[in-house]
């Protein structure tokens, strides 16, 4: 909300100034985010008057003026042409810096001196654009700085309302805050005026039919009255607080607004069918034009104004078309009431309208301030323009009115905030806010909170209060008492998070951070390649783009994009990974979400080096940063088996690992399609872990074994078998041929004519090492021989010989 | 014997000649058996000198042994030469360029919100204060009601908030990490004292807004605590992440679920006080919010607000990480470009 300074000096004489003021409620927690002087860059831009104009000797565009700010005359080469000899204008002296950072210096131009320059609205920025030079109202008196002649020497505060402080949506609630700092007084304006015309009474009538919803309902009614533009000054404030001017009488309703806080509504009175007003809520839906001109569909339950007929506002919220004020209207009846807040809010949101007035009717307006704002309102107007007020207020629901009391321990607030607070200085912090106190005895007080003070209601906000007011530069700072912190098992996945993020970065691996959804076109496009089913995606409601209808069911579109947009930057060689959450639903848990770690890579093997070694990655530089990775983590032994379940990999290069029989991991080759898609040439690899599942039972340390004393024995079989005979299976069922195996791994591999077409050789070398002794060459070959027989008999194997 | 002191002289001359013109340490070896080795020709008379004359003896003896000294000590000094030039031969072909990257890929990089707040936990839990997560897909009543904001109420507005489809409804994404305060103080009992790090959503998204971002949250919940144990713990935490002198302020605020509520502001980074376009020109960064937990948020856990006091305070992890590395757009934050993540 904007303030103009000294819009605030009208209702408190304050000492501050209007930095100090904005320091000062920002640290009482009505925070004023800036403090701008509108009068900036006006420092020697004074008014003048043109004496003289001819044109330029030497260029016909340029005019010669003589100016005189009342005491000296100058001389000024001007470009512009809208001016006259008697004109007043704005005269920029030299060395004026204006508001667009022009500076003046005194010149020649053509050769003829120029001591000044004559300036236009966009050049003080008081427009976006100005045909040729401002000029000035003819009565303007020169040599006055043009800041005081424009009403610029003023400072407008932007302050920044929290939802709890409805009160301080206006001018008078600021200064009743600075009161409240300062201990200053806030003085009302006067608002006594004549009530010349007939009883309010025989003009209007006024039932609320449902004063739950509007517990009080202040009119007044004016006559005689014609409509026309208001006086500057009140066109400038309201222009200033970002309010339209309209005429005199919705400006003075805006004007109100802004300056009490409380949204007032102007009723053609003549347009007033039955001279009625009815403030009731419908039974039936029914649809209304508002004074924005749209039709609206108005639920059942919704306040509205009625008058004889039908309905003539959405109450609270906007008026309607069919009594607002219009160019021919003399009669009116001002509306000041009070609305319930949940009540305006409602409506609000079900209209999709939120107007300065509801705005502030959801916030609290002040219950008691009906009628001074009514009364100002008239008292204001009839200032400015010819018109007789009805006799008499129309105020229903008065008795409504009525302060809270709440209660309070000074020592409770001592305990709250780890700081004393004597009695005494809460009472005077009391006073200041104007709460009335009773002491109760035994260290108990009954406050009095007045009615403008909604957020105020138990004794935690009063302690809130005499906090803020006393200053939270004055809280001291300590330390809670020191406790051993429990160590969580969310602690001990976030350590197990940073490892896994260490062991990646050792790996090149640089870390991504992508959003959590799944845009709805790229579900659409590549839904069949995502492996999940959409029925099951949890969907956002109200995305605000496509790119956030869903939540992701897995990290692959995120880092397959990141993948893409950096080989687009030339960055061939991508390694990226994210830790992240994956979001799915299920019959069996409802909504879930699972921690996942994401892995993604493609260009050369080892980037950057240069031994001439530069292949490319492929799926083992995948399966290597993957099982390792998850050995790391979980110390207990994971499997690696194909997959075909995982339609984002191509078909033949994707696994799946398996912990203690479950799937905590897969990886692959991306299907091309996919990098079709993402315009990916060449291979790329993916991996994703569920990190959660994967850490979930911490592995005890293992048990040591004794280490060997003996010298171990070496014995390499080469074998061809089938093509798809998995090796990894082999070499875990040579492993169990007899407990001398303590190694067994693959030192070649080759497929080729020589040995066959379907068949590939695989080079074994199995390393045998009892504890206690050393083999005997018989029982070696034994050992041997049972290898050979297992290769051969089980998996089909042909040992070759060389 | 006349003749066998000129002998000696010239196989010392000669031998002298093959020291000196030996290439390579095997000429030099072969000159050695030649001449003075264990059957070379000086070592030959020093055997054969037993069988001369006794006058001849001592004359020939010493003349010998001074000729074989002298030529080991030319072997030596050669030896030495030869192995010299050799050496440096050698280290000219197989002298390394240690310049060269080494082989193995060079470390990658943390992205810098993940690395902010693994700093801002580790903080906390220097601190004493222990982790606890929550689901990102929350319901209105955790999200909202238990903080205290009523339905209808405006403080609803200060969180644009995303809904998710749902049969039961009121499924919302957590606009916050505070509903992990609910969830913990329904599952223990006083004392408490937590930290919720997590991703959070607003429908919301410009150059400072992102529609999905981070947050750690914090609770404290004790028979004693104070605000004043607040602004000491958050200034501890300012001092530990922007640097030990930076200047904080604590100012009144309001949240739904804390009162009183405070925020947090450090001296700007930038201009360090004297006002810049960062910090609005009011020297001042806002950094975190805070306060003490509302006695209806207790209500709604079951916690006695006579007998317990707690805090609670949150942040936003990128704008803190914004902070520290000078960061203007959020947007670079989740482009996950590889030549901004390398800065890290």
């Amino acid at each position: 909300m904007k303030i103009p300074y000294s819009w605030l000096k009208e209702f408190i004489d304050t000492r501050l100034s209007p930095s100090q003021a904005q320091e000062a409620l920002t640290m009482a927690g009505v925070e004023v985010s800036s403090c701008r002087f509108l009068g900036e860059g006006f420092d020697s831009v004074v008014t003048a008057r043109i004496l003289e104009m001819r044109p330029h000797p030497d260029a016909d565009r340029l005019s010669l003026c003589k100016v005189t700010d009342g005491s000296t005359t100058f001389g000024i080469v001007c470009g512009a042409k809208n001016m006259k000899a008697g004109d007043a204008v704005a005269l920029a002296k030299i060395g004026a810096r204006l508001p667009n950072g022009v500076e003046i210096k005194k010149a020649k131009i053509r050769g003829q001196a120029s001591e000044g320059m004559l300036c236009s609205e966009q050049e003080l920025k008081l427009a976006e654009s100005s045909p040729g030079i401002m000029i000035l109202p003819e009565d303007t008196a020169p040599g006055k700085p043009l800041a005081d002649a424009l009403g610029l020497s003023d400072w407008l505060l932007e302050v920044e309302i929290t939802p709890n402080r409805g009160d301080c949506l206006s001018v008078l609630g600021v200064a009743r805050e600075i009161a409240s700092i300062t201990g200053e007084k806030v003085v009302l304006p006067d608002v006594s005026f004549p009530e010349t015309g007939e009883p309010i009474a025989n003009l209007v009538r006024v039932d609320v039919s449902d004063p739950d919803l509007c517990p009080r309902y202040t009119a007044r009614a004016i006559t005689g009255v014609t409509i026309a533009p208001s006086p500057d000054w009140m066109r400038r404030r309201l222009t200033l607080c970002g309010i339209r001017p309209i005429n005199n009488i919705v400006d003075i309703t805006n004007y109100l607004l802004l300056e009490v806080g409380q949204p007032m509504h102007a009723f053609d009175l003549d347009r007033l069918r039955g001279g009625r007003i009815d403030v009731r809520a419908p039974k039936e839906p029914l649809t209304f034009t508002t004074l924005d001109g749209s039709e609206r569909t108005i639920e059942a339950g919704t306040l509205l104004i009625r008058d004889g007929e039908g309905p003539v506002a959405v109450a609270g919220v906007m008026g309607g078309a069919n009594s607002e004020v219009v160019d021919g209207t003399t009669r009116v009846v001002f509306e000041s009431a009070h609305f319930s807040p949940p009540s305006i809010r409602r409506t609000a949101k079900r209209l999709g309208l939120s107007s300065e007035s509801s705005y502030r009717f959801e916030r609290g307006v002040d219950p008691a301030g009906t009628v001074y704002a009514a009364d100002r309102a008239v008292s204001l107007l009839s200032r400015f323009a010819t018109l007789s007020v009805a006799k008499g207020l129309i105020d229903v629901g008065a008795g409504n009115v009525k302060p809270k009391t709440v209660p309070f321990r000074p020592e409770r607030a001592t305990r709250i905030m780890g700081r004393a607070y004597p009695p005494e200085a809460c009472r005077e912090i009391f006073a200041r806010l104007g709460f009335p106190v009773a002491d109760q005895g035994a260290g108990r007080w009954a406050v009095t909170v007045p009615t403008h003070r909604f957020d105020i209601e138990r004794e935690i906000d009063l302690v809130e209060e005499v906090a803020r007011l006393s200053g939270y530069d004055s809280i001291p700072t300590t330390y809670p008492e020191s406790k051993a912190p429990e160590f969580s098992g969310d602690d001990r996945f976030v350590d197990i998070q940073e490892r896994a993020f260490d062991f990646l970065r050792g790996r090149g691996f640089s870390q991504a951070v992508n959003f959590s959804f799944v845009g709805g076109r790229t579900w659409e496009r590549m839904g069949a390649f995502l492996g999940f089913d959409p029925a099951d995606a949890v969907r956002v409601v109200n995305p605000i783009s496509d790119d956030t209808t869903l939540m992701r069911p897995h990290l692959l579109t995120g880092l397959l994009s990141n993948a893409a947009d950096n080989v687009r930057r030339f960055i061939d060689d991508v390694r990226l990974y994210e830790g992240g959450k994956a979001f799915g639903k299920s019959y069996v848990e409802g909504q879930f979400e699972e921690a996942r770690l994401g892995v993604i890579l493609c260009g050369k093997r080892l980037p950057g080096d240069w031994s001439g070694a530069d292949a490319p990655a492929d799926f083992f530089d995948m399966k290597g940063v993957v099982e390792p990775l998850l050995l790391h983590l979980c110390a207990s032994p994971v499997h690696v088996v194909p997959t075909r379940l995982r339609p984002f990999f191509e078909e033949g290069k994707a696994a799946d690992i398996l912990r203690d029989g479950e799937v905590v991991a897969w990886f692959g080759a991306i299907r091309k399609e996919l990098l079709e898609e993402y315009a990916l040439a060449g291979p790329v690899f993916y991996g994703e872990i569920r990190l959660a599942k994967a850490t979930a039972a911490a592995a005890l340390p293992g048990r040591y074994a004794p280490l060997p004393k003996f010298p171990p024995v070496f014995r390499d079989v080469a074998c061809v078998f089938p093509f798809g005979v998995p090796v990894g299976d082999v070499l875990a069922m040579v492993r169990e041929v007899s407990p001398e195996v303590v190694e067994a791994g693959v030192f070649d591999i080759f497929t080729g004519e020589k040995i066959g077409d379907g068949n590939k050789s695989v080079g074994i070398r199995v390393k045998l090492q009892p504890l206690d002794r050393t083999l005997t060459e018989p029982e070696v070959h034994s050992i041997h021989s049972k290898i050979v027989n297992l290769l051969e008999n089980r998996f089909g194997g042909k040992i070759r010989t060389s | 014997m006349p003749g066998t002191s000129e002998q000696i002289t010239r196989l010392l001359e000669e031998g002298m000649a093959a020291i000196a013109s030996a290439r390579s340490e095997s000429d030099l070896l072969d000159a050695k058996g030649r001449f003075f080795g264990k059957k070379g020709a000086v070592s030959a008379i020093l055997k054969g000198v037993a069988s001369l004359p006794m006058e001849e003896r001592k004359a020939v003896g010493e003349l010998a042994n001074r000729a074989r000294a002298e030529l080991e000590s030319a072997f030596d000094a050669r030896l030495a030469g030869i192995r010299d030039q050799e050496r440096r031969r050698s280290e000219g072909r197989e002298r390394i360029d240690v310049t060269l990257p080494g082989r193995a890929p060079m470390p990658g990089h943390r992205h810098p919100v993940s690395q902010t707040m693994s700093d801002v936990l580790a903080a906390f839990r220097r601190l004493g204060f222990s982790v606890q997560c929550g689901p990102d897909v929350e319901t209105d009543y955790y999200n909202f009601e238990a903080l205290n904001f009523p339905p209808e109420h405006p403080a609803r507005d200060m969180q644009d908030t995303f809904y998710i489809e749902s049969g039961a409804g009121d499924l919302v994404l957590r606009t916050h990490t505070s509903p992990v305060q609910i969830r913990t103080m329904e599952r223990m009992k006083p004392p408490v004292r937590i930290v919720a790090p997590g991703t959070v959503y607003r429908s919301d998204s410009d150059i400072t807004h992102s529609p999905m971002f981070h947050q750690v949250e914090g609770l404290a919940v004790d028979r004693d605590i104070t605000m004043a144990d607040l602004k000491g713990l958050l200034t501890e935490f300012c001092r530990m992440t922007f640097g030990p002198a930076t200047p904080v302020r604590f100012r009144p605020s309001y949240f739904p679920f804390t009162e009183p509520s405070a925020e947090m502001d450090i001296q700007c980074v930038l201009c360090g006080g004297s006002g810049c376009r960062v910090c609005k020109d009011s020297g001042w960064l806002e950094i975190l919010g805070a306060g003490m937990v509302d006695p209806t948020v207790f209500g709604f856990v079951g916690y006695d607000p006579e007998e317990y006091a707690g805090f609670a305070f949150g942040m936003g992890i990128e704008r803190i990480a914004m902070l520290r590395h000078g960061i203007s757009d959020i947007r670079l934050l989740f482009e996950n470009d590889i030549r901004f993540l390398s800065q890290f």
